[in-house]
C-alpha cells in the first residue's frame, strides 16, 4: 500500500503517469525527424555561397506499416523577415525617377520551399495558405498604402527576390530514399541574409499535415567582416575616425614609397 | 577567385577589378593633375555600388590620395596654412549640410538620382568649359601666337567685403567671407557626390581670390585633407554608408597608379591634357545621362528600409 502511493506519488512530481495511463494515444501516428547538415554557417570574406542538406525520416514505429507513396515532405527554409521597400520607376521630365515606394513589414530575408511532389498536387491552396508554404502564400504583412496595382508589385518582390535566388521553390526538391528517409539539398547563394533560419519540415498524408518537426540554422558574418560590420553599426564614430586614420597612413605610405627628392 | 565580400556594401566584388579602378583613376588623376574623386565615383556607380556607398567611401579614399599630394606640396612650402584654415571652417559647415541632406534623400530612395542629376550637370559643365578652353588653346598654339596669360593685379568686387584678414603666404589681405562661401560650397559637393573638390576650388581661389598660383594647389590639397575626413566621419555616423574595405583597396590602387600617372603625364602639352580630361569628364557626365533618360530594363527596385522612412 505504501510502495504504491510512492510510485502514484512519484508518477505525479513526474509528470507523466497518469497522462499516459489516461489518455493513451487514440490512434498511433507516424512521425518525422528531420535535421540539418550543418548548424552553423559563418560566412567569410571569400565566402561564395554553400549548399546545405536537410534530411530526416517518418518514423513509423507508432502505426500501421503503411503502402507505399502515400506520404508527401514539404520542407520550408527560411530566414528571419525584413522590411523591404519596393519601388517602380516613372517617367519624369524625361528622366526615370523612382516613384512612391511601397513598404513590406515582413519579408523573409530568404525563403525556399522543397517538396516531393507539386505543392498543390500535394494539399489544397487553403492548406498552403494557412501554412504559409509557397512563395504566394508568404505574408509580407500589411502594405502600406495599397492600391489597385497591389498584385503586380507583390508578385515583382517575389519576382526579384527569385532572380537573386533569395526565394526558391522546388517541386521536385525533396527525395525519399527508401521508404522512410528523405533529403533535400538547398543553394544557399553568395547573398545569404545573416540571422537565426528555420527549417520546418511538413509530413503530409492525403493532403493533411500528420507530423511537423523544426530545426533551426545560424547564419552569421565571422572574422573581420563581423568585426566591421558590427563596429560600423554600433560605434559607427569611431568606425569613421578609424577609417580616416587608415587613410591617412595608407597616404603616407605612399608617399614615402615614391618621393623623389 | 579573387572575389571580396564588403561588408558594408554588402555585395561580393572582385579585388583586381577595384584595385585596377583605383589605380585606373589614380593614373588620370596623376596624368591630369586632379584628385580624381569625380570620376572614381561615377565609376563606382557604373560598376554597381549603390550611390551613397560610392559617395561615402569615395570621400574616405581622396583622404589617402591627398595626404600623400599634400605631404610633397608641404615640402616645398606650397602651403598657405591661414588660407586653408579658413576654407575648412566654410567646408565642415557645408559638409554637416550634404551629408544631412544626403541622409532625407536616401531615406525617400531618390539619393541616387539626384547625386547622378547633380554630376550630369557639374561635369557637363565643367567638361564643355575646359574642352572649349583647350581647344582654342591647342589652336593658338597651331597658329604660332603666344598663350594669353591672365591679368594681374585687378581689383574687383571681392575687395569691397568686410571682415579682412591677412594671409601673409598668399600675399592677400581680404574678406574672409568668400574663402568661408568657396569652402562651403566644396564641402557641400564632397559630402554629396563623394569629390575632393578641387575642380572647383583651383580656379575659384585663382580667378575670385587671385591667390598666386603655386600656393593654390597645396593649399586646395590641404583643405580637401580635412574637408574629407570630417564627411568620412559624418557619412559613417549619420549614414552607416562607409566601407572601409572598398576605400583601402581603392587607395592602394590609386597611390600605385597615380606615380604612373605623374610619368605619363610629363609627355604631353598642358592643353592637350586639359583637352583629353575634358572629353572623358564629358563622357563620364554622357553615360549617367544615358543612365537617367534610357528605359532601364528593370524598373521595379527593392531595397531595406532604413530606419526613419
Amino acid at each position: 500500500m505504501q510502495a504504491a502511493l510512492a510510485l502514484a506519488l512519484l508518477f505525479a512530481t513526474l509528470g507523466v503517469g497518469p497522462v499516459a495511463a489516461a489518455d493513451p494515444a487514440p490512434t498511433p501516428r507516424e512521425e518525422v525527424v528531420s535535421d540539418i547538415s550543418t548548424r552553423e554557417i559563418s560566412i567569410q570574406s571569400n565566402f561564395n555561397g554553400i549548399e546545405i542538406l536537410i534530411f530526416g525520416s517518418v518514423d513509423f514505429s507508432g502505426a500501421a506499416v503503411p503502402g507505399k507513396d502515400i506520404y508527401d515532405v514539404v520542407v520550408v527554409l527560411r530566414s528571419p523577415d525584413q522590411a523591404v521597400v519596393a519601388r517602380r520607376k516613372e517617367r519624369m521630365a524625361g528622366i526615370w525617377v523612382n516613384g512612391i515606394g511601397k513598404i513590406y513589414p515582413t519579408v523573409p530575408g530568404f525563403y525556399a520551399v522543397l517538396s516531393s511532389r507539386p505543392l498543390r498536387a500535394i494539399t489544397s491552396d487553403e492548406t498552403l495558405k494557412t501554412l504559409g508554404i509557397g512563395l504566394n502564400n508568404i505574408d509580407f504583412g500589411r502594405v502600406t498604402k495599397s492600391g489597385p496595382d497591389e498584385e503586380t508589385f507583390r508578385s515583382t518582390v517575389i519576382r526579384l527576390k527569385e532572380q537573386q535566388q533569395l526565394f526558391q521553390e522546388h517541386d521536385d526538391g525533396v527525395a525519399f530514399v527508401g521508404r522512410s528517409l528523405f533529403r533535400a539539398s538547398v543553394d544557399l547563394p553568395v547573398n545569404v541574409p545573416i540571422g537565426r533560419y528555420t527549417a520546418d519540415v511538413y509530413l503530409f498524408r492525403d493532403g493533411q499535415v500528420v507530423s511537423k518537426n523544426q530545426s533551426t540554422l545560424e547564419v552569421t558574418q565571422a572574422g573581420l567582416d563581423r568585426a566591421i560590420y558590427l563596429m560600423a553599426f554600433n560605434r559607427p564614430l569611431l568606425y569613421g575616425l578609424v577609417a580616416v586614420l587608415l587613410a591617412v597612413l595608407a597616404g603616407l605610405a605612399g608617399w614615402a614609397a615614391f618621393r623623389r627628392e | 577567385m579573387f572575389q571580396i565580400y564588403l561588408p558594408i556594401a554588402e555585395l561580393s566584388v572582385n579585388l583586381l577589378v577595384m584595385l585596377g579602378l583605383g589605380a585606373a583613376v589614380g593614373f588620370l588623376s596623376g596624368m591630369f593633375g586632379v584628385g580624381g574623386g569625380f570620376l572614381l565615383t561615377p565609376f563606382l556607380m557604373f560598376s554597381g555600388i549603390p550611390p551613397s556607398i560610392a559617395v561615402a567611401t569615395g570621400a574616405n579614399q581622396i583622404v589617402a590620395t591627398s595626404v600623400s599630394g599634400a605631404m610633397a606640396q608641404w615640402r616645398r612650402g606650397n602651403i598657405d596654412f591661414r588660407m586653408g584654415s579658413v576654407l575648412i571652417v566654410g567646408g565642415v559647415a557645408g559638409a554637416l549640410i550634404g551629408v544631412a541632406l544626403l541622409k532625407i534623400l536616401r531615406e525617400a530612395g531618390q539619393a541616387g538620382l539626384i547625386i547622378s542629376l547633380t554630376y550630369v550637370v557639374l561635369l557637363g559643365v565643367i567638361g564643355g568649359l575646359m574642352l572649349n578652353e583647350s581647344i582654342g588653346a591647342i589652336r593658338r598654339a597651331r597658329a604660332g601666337k603666344p598663350a594669353s596669360g591672365r591679368k594681374p593685379g585687378q581689383h574687383n568686387w571681392i575687395h569691397g567685403m568686410p571682415l579682412k584678414l591677412r594671409f601673409p603666404r598668399s600675399r592677400l589681405y581680404i574678406s574672409a567671407i568668400p574663402p568661408l562661401v568657396i569652402g562651403w560650397v566644396v564641402g557641400l559637393l564632397t559630402a554629396f557626390l563623394g569629390v575632393g573638390g578641387g575642380f572647383i576650388m583651383v580656379p575659384a581661389l585663382i580667378y575670385l581670390l587671385r591667390m598666386p598660383t603655386n600656393v593654390v594647389i597645396g593649399t586646395s590639397t590641404f583643405q580637401i585633407i580635412f574637408v574629407t575626413a570630417v564627411v568620412t566621419v559624418l557619412q559613417a555616423t549619420f549614414n552607416h554608408s562607409l566601407d572601409v574595405v572598398l576605400a583601402l583597396i581603392l587607395a592602394a590602387g590609386g597611390v600605385i597608379g597615380g606615380q604612373f600617372g605623374v610619368r605619363a603625364g610629363q609627355k604631353f602639352r598642358a592643353e592637350q591634357l586639359r583637352a583629353m580630361l575634358a572629353l572623358m569628364v564629358l563622357a563620364v557626365a554622357l553615360r549617367l545621362l544615358f543612365d537617367l533618360v534610357l528605359k532601364p530594363s528593370e524598373l521595379y527596385s527593392l531595397s531595406p528600409l532604413l530606419a526613419g522612412a
